[in-house]
């Protein structure tokens, strides 16, 4: 994505983000709203959690398969390779978040510049 | 300073009590929990958006504010894509509230955490705002260590610190965004989802276990099928699986 952001005044520029600050915390709002009278340990609040794990764990998977923005620069295989790659390290590491995340982020800043360089 | 709430039992809390004396104690213990990988991961990420603020030929304080008032970078994304395509007012805002809409169950759990709390339930309001994935989880790990009174001043410790190092990491991609290979550019934008992904994964409960990979299978072709209300749909969907797959196996055993 290239280009910069044209024909609009720096006013409602502001404006517009004061917008979205507020739209966004609509839902902050709403949940807190919402939840106010049920029981923190009832099995509404548990599916809710679960609901919101597999949300994001959604967003997360697309973003590795489908991604839009400066991603959809990159190639499927790279992702998938370095995301995969991320996950045998974590399991040979008993779980260890920081090096799955460096280990497939690592992979990933490898695979896309010696593609760059031509050597992929 | 705690106190009991209706018939509700308190935690038990072992050994580190004494670490958990104070207000101020709690609240440098948050800041530590974050300064780790959470605030290091805030940092790298919002430098990848720092960069995308500077090439949109937007402002460093445009990129600050939209960090710490959105504080959600998908939505904080979505809002400048759309600004880029001088999309209609409506749509965007649309888009920008969509992008973010995992705000509400997640708003839904961490809420109720406070309650037990007089001091920690009255700033709610407040608290929700703080909330992000990294903050979000970063005190879910620490609940069955914390009473309901000691939750406000760590989670309002670790909130600083994550925040601080979104600010930080907004600013320095800003100001090196001319000097970053596109290689730097695309890694830094990779390493949040990635970074979530082995933060869930490490859970231990089985309930999110199983809904973050029923959600992992059904994002993509829920996306062709539906883009607008994937993410919805798909959480809904995959949250479900994981929640009555973990009631099944546990009436089994």
């Amino acid at each position: 994505m290239t280009g910069e952001v044209t024909g609009m005044t720096t006013a409602y520029i502001w404006a517009l983000l004061g917008m979205a600050i507020a739209v966004t915390y609509l839902w902050r709002g709403l949940g807190t709203t919402i939840v106010a009278g049920i029981d923190p340990d009832s099995p509404v609040l548990q599916w809710v959690a679960c609901v919101a794990y597999g949300l994001l764990s959604a967003l997360i998977s697309r973003i590795v398969f489908l991604p839009v923005g400066v991603l959809e620069n990159t190639e499927l295989v790279d992702r998938v390779g370095a995301t995969v790659f991320g996950f045998v390290m974590f399991f040979l590491f008993k779980k260890h978040i920081g090096v799955g995340t460096l280990s497939a982020a690592g992979a990933f800043g490898v695979l896309v510049w010696a593609r760059s360089q031509g050597f992929i | 300073m705690r106190q009991h709430v209706g018939d509700k039992e308190e935690p038990a809390i072992s050994a580190s009590e004494n670490l958990y004396a104070n207000n101020w104690a709690l609240f440098r213990r948050g800041l530590l929990d974050g300064f780790s990988l959470p605030a290091f991961m805030v940092a790298a990420s919002m430098i990848g958006y720092g960069a995308l603020v500077h090439s949109a030929g937007l402002s460093l304080a445009f990129g600050v504010v939209s960090t710490l008032g959105i504080w959600g970078l998908p939505g904080q994304v979505a809002l400048i894509e759309y600004m880029l395509l001088g999309a209609p007012l409506v749509s965007m805002l649309i888009g920008v509230s969509l992008a973010n809409m995992r705000f509400l169950p997640m708003s839904m759990s961490l809420a109720p955490l406070f309650r037990g709390s007089k001091s920690g339930w009255r700033l709610r309001y407040l608290w929700v705002q703080f909330m992000s994935v990294n903050t979000w989880v970063g005190l879910l790990r620490r609940v069955p260590e914390l009473s309901p009174d000691q939750r406000g001043p760590f989670y309002a410790g670790f909130s600083t610190i994550c925040m601080i190092a979104g600010a930080g990491g907004v600013s320095a991609g800003y100001l090196m965004a001319e000097a970053m290979p596109f290689y730097v550019t695309v890694t830094l934008v990779f390493l949040n989802p990635i970074y979530f992904a082995f933060v869930f994964a490490a859970m231990r409960a089985r309930a999110g276990l199983l809904a973050f990979a029923a959600g992992a299978i059904a994002g993509p072709p829920m996306y062709i099928l539906t883009p607008e209300w994937s993410l919805p749909l798909a959480g809904i969907i995959a949250g479900s699986v994981g929640y009555f797959a973990d009631r099944f196996l546990r009436g089994r055993s």
